[in-house]
């Protein structure tokens, strides 16, 4: 008989506690929600460590931030790290964790358009969708395939190529070498290049290397022997600074007797010094603004903080897409933040109305996804290497 | 015709590359009948080892120690370091696993593959990192006609050429060399002839491994980089090598490399360097149907 009773008495304090706890809040929406996670997900180990590892202290560092200024109406935000080493099968591996909890309200990344193409079916099939915002995947199947999970901050290749084609044809490109590194962000985006140039009869010749390469001797004879004025190179980075340093060593000099054109991972200044200068007067072009380079406090202040968190020498194993990994962090939890609360709980079909709808606060100013979950105004940036930095030159788009 | 030549230097060097690791999987396939497939991976920390040494030198401005000492050094430093790593290597993962099954010792060296790739990765670097070449070795170009190669891209390819002849004669001429060819005939054998086996088997392992530390050394001055994953494609790359060379002979190690890069260079600059590897690996294909023991291998039967 005692037993009942006291389990009448817990259920008692128990709903007197929860009433007390609306009590004291305003409204639904204020409720604090029981659990809320999001996933930083990308390469963020492997052979495009170099980045990834920058854009993971990135998202750190945003949701470090966020949970400082409150959180979701009190609760923290819990942050998982989902490492996809650049391979989309593990990334169904570990969306598939994310796809079954749902306290887990979204995803920033993929960071790579292949990784993304081969498992947005997944995060798109599930009840509710769990949505991602991505800080670098360009490919444009990836927000024009109508999935209503796909969100990304940068530019897209079709705005990347042209612009990049049109900006070697104003510095007088006459015949052009274009390269990919056989991925689907690099092929897709050299061969918008290569179109766009064609387009203006420029006279192209077309290589591939393989991600791991080191050795561009062949490539470099063939850029001999064809006359290139202009090297471009659609690639993630790790590759340029052996490239460029070969093509020194073959007596091609850039800024000399040949220009360069990189893309993304390129517009890294540390490639400079690992190429022992040698990519000194090389141009970059980047889908996203380089936080150190644009004008603006929101940015400066970032660029304070993540030489505070990781120390005065982190932004030169940053990679390129550490502002844009907390622009993408930062609309994402505005989304959660601004989402409905019942009992405790946030839906991830909430998130993605919210992130339609809303209009975000960043580093790099006010960001709004249009119908498709491109940005809207989302530029494109040459930089140029120069002593021992990438400097910006201009906004060409967007 | 002067590109054809130009493309057949640039095939000769990176074939010089891949022979000399080449040599290492053969050697230790002779020896064991197992494939050490983190042996690309020990030519990557022989390159690392390599470019510490040189950073070490050239950043801090320790001494003021010639240029030629600090190549010197990093040739000890990578040979002996990439040796050890070969030797604690067999004697950790592969010893245990000496008389399992086939496939066990094949999982583990994946592992241990994976295992070095990670380590470096996360406690050195994941982006390149530099060699400083240009303050160690003259940066020359020589030029033969139309023809040019840099002076380090020769170098590569004469001290290959020399290690190769050093090791055939180690192996060919010395007692040592012929214990171990006993040794990779018939290991029960050898032992009752009062063969240290397990002897035989480490100094297999340092030489394969010292090579592919030479190799990450001789590489470094030529490309001036050196990253975490350099030795994965470089090691499938030489593993093909030594198969269509005939696995387990050395000679054949060396001329699959030198076939292989040369072939790969004529392919990317004739053909198209986006179907380079799939005329690689078909002329693997072609070897292996037309002789599967490999161009210099012996026929499987007088193995079995």
């Amino acid at each position: 008989m005692a037993q009942p009773r006291i389990f009448a008495l817990i259920a008692v304090a128990t709903v007197g506690l929860a009433a007390c706890g609306g009590g004291s809040t305003t409204g639904a929406a204020a409720n604090k929600p029981d659990k809320v996670q999001i996933a930083a997900e990308g390469p963020f180990t492997g052979d495009q460590a170099s980045i990834g590892a920058g854009a993971l202290k990135a998202i750190q560092l945003a949701v470090s931030d966020f949970n400082k200024a409150g959180g979701v109406n009190g609760t923290p935000v819990g942050l998982l790290i989902w490492d996809d080493q650049h391979s989309a099968q593990t990334a169904q591996t570990l969306q598939a964790a994310g796809i079954a909890d749902p306290t887990v309200l979204g995803i920033v990344g993929p960071m790579n358009s292949g990784v993304v193409l081969g498992s947005v079916t997944g995060l798109q099939a599930a009840t509710p969708p769990l949505p991602f915002v991505s800080e670098s995947a360009s490919n444009t199947k990836v927000t024009d395939s109508g999935w209503s999970v796909a969100h990304r901050v940068n530019a897209r290749d079709d705005a990347q190529g042209p612009a990049d084609a049109a900006f070697m044809i104003a510095q007088g490109a006459k015949k052009v070498e274009v390269m990919d590194a056989k991925s689907d962000y690099s092929t897709a985006l050299a061969d918008q290049t290569e179109a766009a140039l064609k387009a203006k009869s420029i006279p192209t010749q077309r290589d591939s290397v393989k991600a791991g390469t080191t050795d561009f001797s062949t490539i470099i004879t063939k850029i001999k022997s064809f006359n290139a004025d202009w090297v471009y190179f659609a690639d993630e980075g790790p590759e340029a600074a052996p490239f460029v340093s070969q093509l020194k060593q073959a007596g091609l000099t850039i800024g000399n007797n040949i220009n360069f054109l990189g893309t993304d991972g390129e517009e890294d200044s540390s490639i400079i010094t690992k190429s022992q200068s040698a990519y000194d007067g090389a141009y970059a072009t980047n889908i996203t603004a380089d936080p150190a380079g644009v004008s603006g406090s929101a940015a400066a202040a970032y660029v304070t903080e993540y030489k505070t968190a990781y120390g005065p020498d982190s932004l030169s194993s940053a990679g390129p897409f550490y502002g844009s990994a907390y622009e993408a962090a930062q609309t994402l939890l505005q989304a959660i933040k601004n989402s409905p609360v019942n009992n405790g709980k946030i839906s991830r079909a909430d998130v993605i109305s919210h992130l339609a709808s809303d209009t975000f606060t960043t580093i790099f100013g006010s960001v709004k996804f249009n119908a498709k979950g491109d940005v809207t105004g989302g530029g494109i940036y040459v930089y140029q290497a120069k002593g021992n930095a990438m400097v910006v030159l201009k906004q060409v788009s967007g | 015709m002067s590109i054809f030549l130009q493309q057949l230097i640039n095939g000769l060097e990176l074939g010089s590359l891949y022979a000399l690791v080449a040599l290492g999987y053969t050697l230790i396939y002779g020896i064991l009948e197992m494939l050490n497939f983190a042996h690309g991976d020990v030519y990557m920390v022989g390159a690392f080892l390599a470019a510490g040494v040189a950073a070490f030198f050239v950043h801090n401005e320790v001494a003021a120690i010639p240029a030629g000492l600090v190549v010197g050094l990093m040739v000890v430093v990578a040979m002996g370091g990439a040796g050890l790593l070969g030797v604690g290597i067999e004697r950790i993962a592969y010893r245990p696993l000496r008389n399992a099954n086939r496939l066990a010792p094949l999982i583990t060296a994946i592992g241990v593959s994976l295992f070095l790739e990670s380590a470096v990765q996360v406690w050195v670097s994941p982006a390149p990192v530099l060699v400083p070449s240009n303050a160690l070795v003259p940066q020359t170009v020589l030029h033969f006609g139309t023809l040019t190669t840099p002076l380090t891209g020769l170098s590569l390819f004469v001290v290959a050429i020399a290690l190769m002849v050093a090791l055939d004669a180690f192996v060919f001429r010395t007692r040592f060399g012929s214990a171990m060819r006993a040794t990779a005939q018939d290991r029960e054998a050898a032992t009752f002839m009062g063969i240290d086996v397990d002897r035989v088997i480490l100094v297999t392992f340092f030489v394969a491994s010292a090579l592919a530390g030479m190799a990450g050394v001789l590489f470094g001055l030529w490309h001036a980089t050196a990253d975490f994953f350099m030795g994965y494609l470089l090691g499938i790359k030489a593993f093909t090598a030594a198969v269509i060379g005939g696995i387990g002979n050395i000679r054949g190690a060396m001329i699959g490399g030198m076939l292989l890069g040369v072939l790969e260079s004529l392919a990317g600059g004739f053909i198209s360097t986006q179907f380079q590897d799939t005329f690689v690996f078909l002329a693997l294909i072609t070897v292996l149907l037309i002789r599967p023991q490999g161009l210099f291998g012996q026929p499987l039967t007088d193995r079995a």
